[in-house]
């Protein structure tokens, strides 16, 4: 886990989990969890090193969804390429948490991001249609 | 002067290599993973067939399809039309819609005299040429084109109609808008059941699920319950929406399952592949346990291969040609009758 400071907040960023091997996948994941728990600070999970998401992955995505539900913490998707922001739309993850581009981005943008997830809360993102005008203007790459 | 007629099919599968499998019928030789080909069904239609009935119209009694590995070959082996007494050749690139006078083209190209006559739109080539005699001969050796740049810069026939390029998943789901609206000829093959949706044979709609025009869904596709099709959708035949997906201003492309739940908009699915319309990305649905492509069964393959002609215009892709025998196992292509 690494930590990253802009305008005063500090942001935990977690790896999703991306190792080849079952076994090692098993230990990021529970690594991945257990961060999410302790976690007092907002939290951008990365999926940079991801290549493809597994149905296993998606699972693990919806556990981490649960785990910051419910409680005050901010959570934003870094997407690392356009085939893993197309699985998040598809599965309407994004519609439950912001999706940047890039880590530079949510840094770059942090008040932004704090918004988005307050407004999406509040509205319980059920118009899907801004999600997909937020996925629209944010992607770039 | 006799007129022949070559349509080439580039992405398909070898048809020459179909014979053997499939002597009657056509219809099965789709290739599951190439998503753009151009034989993929458009709001239940085949493109193909659209182009082989303007030819028919022209009193072209049969014609001669390459495709896959056989579309270089083909375009390398023009010259074999002149020495086999065709005159004139039609040649048709499958990689448009376009709503041609072919016989416009053919007076355009007579009063020119042109040895070789392309048509184009706004855009460039629309894949459609006319060659005479000379023009075929000179093709003998050359690899990249069949005419050569002095024949290609002559006055090009210029079309003003409606044309859309196929390959191309954008301009593809913009035809389907297109057929959907009216803005072109091409109508959904199925019943009307009320303004902009239409529905092939053996569609199974759950009573809660929410069709929103304009929509196609075609022969034997199921929407699960809570789904949510359109607008501007087009699911193709023998597909499996599962209950709560939405698909909105998207393809689905046929033989397609898509699991519950999911959200696929401004998309082109083919199987186990999504690509996105806007952000032209390419992801895998199937290891994501998302979508996958449904096997055909046996018996669908014999009822497609034993389609007959008045079956076309039963909601179905199914197409079934009569290869003349005289085609020969050499040549990379395959004659057709129309």
């Amino acid at each position: 886990m690494k930590d990253r400071a802009t305008n005063g907040a500090a942001w935990s960023i977690l790896p999703f989990p991306s190792a080849s091997s079952s076994a090692c996948r098993r230990a990021q994941r529970k690594d991945l969890l257990n961060a999410l728990r302790v976690s007092e600070s907002p939290v951008i999970l990365d999926f940079s090193e991801c290549r493809s998401l597994s149905f296993e992955d998606i699972d693990l995505l919806l556990e981490c969804l649960a785990q910051v539900a419910g409680r005050d913490k901010q959570m934003v998707f870094v997407a690392g390429s356009s085939a893993t922001r197309v699985l998040l739309e598809v599965t309407r993850i994004s519609s439950l948490a912001p999706v940047f581009n890039s880590i530079e981005e949510v840094l770059a943008h942090p008040q932004g991001a704090a918004e988005r997830d307050s407004e999406d809360r509040a509205e319980g993102r059920t118009e899907e249609h801004q999600g997909a005008s937020q996925s629209q203007t944010l992607w770039s790459a | 002067m006799e007129l022949g007629a070559l349509v080439m099919v580039p992405g398909g599968d070898d048809f020459t290599g179909m014979r053997e499998a499939q002597p009657h019928g056509l219809a099965a030789f789709e290739n599951p993973r190439a998503p753009y080909c151009s034989r993929m069904p458009i709001l239940g239609n085949d493109v193909l067939q659209s182009w082989m009935e303007r030819v028919r119209k022209l009193g072209v009694q049969s014609l001669w399809l390459a495709s896959g590995a056989g579309v270089g070959a083909a375009t390398n082996a023009l010259a074999e039309f002149a020495r086999q007494g065709i005159e004139r050749l039609l040649v048709i690139e499958l990689k448009s819609y376009a709503e041609l006078d072919l016989a416009d083209l053919l007076r355009f190209h007579c009063e020119r005299r042109n040895p070789v006559t392309e048509a184009h739109d706004a855009w460039g080539q629309l894949g459609v040429r006319l060659l005479d005699r000379p023009a075929l001969r000179a093709t003998g050796g050359k690899r990249e084109s069949c005419c050569s740049p002095a024949e290609s810069a002559q006055t090009p026939y210029q079309f003003s109609g409606y044309a859309k390029r196929i390959l191309s998943a954008r301009e593809r789901q913009e035809l389907v808008g297109d057929g959907l609206t009216g803005a072109c000829a091409m109508r959904p093959l199925g019943t009307q059941i009320r303004e902009q949706v239409w529905i092939g044979e053996g569609v199974k709609i759950a009573t809660s699920a929410r069709v929103i025009g304009p929509t196609y869904i075609g022969a034997r596709t199921i929407v699960g319950a809570g789904a949510t099709i359109g607008p501007f959708a087009s699911v193709e035949r023998d597909c499996v929406v599962d209950c709560g997906t939405t698909v909105e201003r998207s393809t689905v492309l046929p033989d397609t399952y898509l699991a519950p739940g999911l959200l696929i908009r401004n998309g082109l699915v083919d199987g186990r592949h999504l690509e996105h319309l806007g952000w032209g990305a390419v992801a895998d649905l199937e290891s994501a346990g998302l979508g996958s492509r449904i096997p055909r069964r046996g018996a669908r393959r014999e009822q497609f291969s034993s389609a007959t002609t008045d079956d076309r215009s039963r909601g179905d892709n199914a197409v079934a040609w009569n290869f003349a025998s005289s085609s020969n196992a050499s040549q990379p292509w395959l004659q057709v009758e129309l």
